[in-house]
């Protein structure tokens, strides 16, 4: 089963990975900064090893956006970020797992101090005609 | 072709029919490409000048088959080779000087003479297939060690001789993907090796049982996907019939083997009718019954008919009786669904489990009225497996529906395609609940 799990963040400044960009994880001790590094790594490692990692890509700072919108049948170009909120999509990662529960224990590692970790299933073309 | 026409010409209006029938059957479009070329080589060579065979396009597509199944089989025996040579090498070290060691595949011929009788066919008659190293490899396979998508891959890749290509396409991930996964799977069992054995007579059963889950996720894999607007380069429901057939006819006494084989064939009886023309999926309520399979389904009823009375039952047989049944049924509402609900509570009596509690249900609305399908759906609605699934809310939906419920169907469809992440099954709830609007 396939799923995406989206990063959103506000790294000041804008920067990966995100956890070094964020006051909440700076103030951490650092012994509790790298244990968590240590763990997202090593689960990071393990999906590649496995085949579970399918790809992941980091985004760059949303104020370089290009926002896309639809007015009297022509497309109107402006400048991001598109988000109102503090968070942005920073960062995804799609990954293919035996079921919901992995999918979950994965994500678990990705979560840190100051930042929203969102896991998402991706929908199949396939059925069952039961 | 006429006497006088340049080869040339010939080539150039065959060699895409050929290419096209040998893509559409093997995939792999790089690997029909060479055996293309392979058949025009061996062509020039073989033709008289304005004496070439009746038949170019079915001479140049014999020819170029045999060579891709060559090519193909060379693979097939690349990969045997490196994974009996890593779980030797992970034996030999772990063992070093035990010279009493044998070699796994030699103690699966052993068990395999021991489990059944018949097959005397001499080794090496250079068909694919029947020999007990097909069964090791299966077996090798299906190690508990790996997880099931890694089973799968490898089984494809070893026994199959499928490419990782073709296996990453089938399965919707990218070929590094795929590949890590593989190499990833043999490591795992190089690093087992030590512990696998080959089996014993008494522990054969159980490692079948975990071939045969591995066949059927390749099935359900291939089946339940081929909704999908794609083009699949291998067709892996099929790869999955004909592993299956493989392995029955290394253990013909195994009846469940049997059992899912007759499933299989039961099921991809259907492939035809569940999509219709806009892709949308067609449920078996609604499916063309005169377009299914019957080659397929008379092949599966013969198999039932031998094995039900004389083994004892298994959860597949036990599918496969009731994929039987509907498949007699010339229309839905024809159903036996008496009979049909017995089946399920056998089911559910040697391999309990939700799932078939919700076949249950609705196999009971449909025999006894949709009101008792609902008294058997109320405890499941706790199910925490089930819960989060869509399937329990669509099954409600249609009962509900049925019993004349309009608003609460309408809000079950609508918690279904929510909850649903197949884009044909969700557009069909979406489409049920409109309906009820």
């Amino acid at each position: 089963m396939k799923y995406v799990i989206l990063i959103h963040s506000n790294p000041q400044p804008w920067g990966h990975p995100t956890g070094d960009f964020i006051a909440e994880n700076q103030t951490l001790p650092s012994a509790e900064r790298e244990r968590l590094n240590a763990e997202f790594e090593a689960v990071l490692t393990e999906m590649q090893e496995s085949g579970e990692l399918v790809t992941a890509e980091a985004l760059g700072d949303p104020s370089t956006s290009r926002l896309f919108r639809w007015n009297a049948g022509n497309p109107v170009v402006t400048d991001g970020p598109y988000s109102e909120f503090k968070e942005h999509l920073a960062g995804f990662f799609l990954i293919d797992v035996a079921d919901q529960a992995r999918a979950e224990e994965i994500t678990s590692k990705f979560s840190g101090p100051g930042e929203t970790v969102e896991l998402r299933p991706a929908m199949w073309p396939g059925g069952d005609d039961q | 072709m006429t006497i006088s026409e340049p080869f040339e010409d010939v080539w150039r209006r065959e060699v895409p029919h050929v290419l096209g029938a040998l893509v559409r059957r093997y995939g792999d479009f790089a690997a029909c490409e060479d055996a293309v070329q392979e058949a025009l080589l061996a062509a020039s060579e073989q033709w008289q000048p304005g004496a070439g065979p009746d038949s170019p396009r079915g001479w140049l597509l014999r020819v170029a088959s045999r060579r891709l199944i060559d090519a193909h089989r060379s693979e097939r025996a690349r990969t045997a080779r490196e994974l009996r040579a890593a779980v030797r090498d992970r034996v030999d070290t772990e063992h070093a000087p035990a010279a009493d060691h044998e070699l796994p595949g030699s103690a699966a011929e052993i068990a395999l003479g021991a489990g059944t009788a018949g097959d005397d066919r001499p080794g090496g008659t250079g068909s694919p297939g029947h020999d007990p190293e097909t069964l090791h490899l299966l077996l090798l396979c299906a190690h508990p060690a790996l997880t099931p998508t890694a089973q799968a891959a490898l089984t494809l890749r070893a026994v199959g001789g499928l490419t990782t290509d073709q296996i990453a396409a089938a399965f919707l991930v990218p070929s590094a993907t795929m590949g890590q996964r593989i190499s990833r799977a043999k490591a795992t069992l190089a690093a087992a090796g030590a512990r696998f054995a080959a089996p014993t007579a008494s522990d054969l059963p159980d490692r079948l049982t975990a071939v045969g889950q591995v066949l059927y996720l390749i099935f359900n894999e291939g089946y339940t996907t081929s909704a999908g607007e794609r083009l699949m380069d291998v067709a892996l429901a099929s790869e999955a019939i004909r592993l299956t057939r493989e392995l029955r006819a290394l253990v013909p006494d195994h009846a469940e083997t049997a059992g899912l084989l007759a499933l299989m064939l039961l099921t991809q009886s259907r492939a035809a009718t569940r999509v219709d023309a806009a892709g949308d999926l067609v449920p078996l309520e609604h499916q063309d019954r005169a377009r299914w399979d019957h080659t397929m389904i008379t092949e599966a009823t013969s198999i039932l008919e031998v094995v039900l009375p004389h083994a004892t039952v298994g959860p597949y047989q036990l599918q496969a009786a009731i994929a039987a049944v509907h498949a007699e049924a010339s229309t839905w509402a024809d159903t036996d669904w008496l009979q049909i609900v017995i089946l399920y509570r056998m089911l559910d009596g040697i391999a309990p489990g939700p799932t078939v509690r919700l076949n249950l249900a609705v196999a009971v609305g449909m025999a006894h009225g949709p009101a008792a399908g609902l008294e058997v759906l109320e405890p499941l609605r706790e199910d925490p497996a089930l819960r989060r699934g869509h399937r329990i809310h669509a099954v409600r939906a249609h009962l509900l529906e049925m019993v004349g419920d309009r608003g609460p169907a309408r809000e079950e469809y609508l918690t279904a395609a929510r909850m649903s992440t197949s884009v044909p099954e969700q557009r069909y709830l979406n489409a049920r609940a409109e309906r009820l609007t």
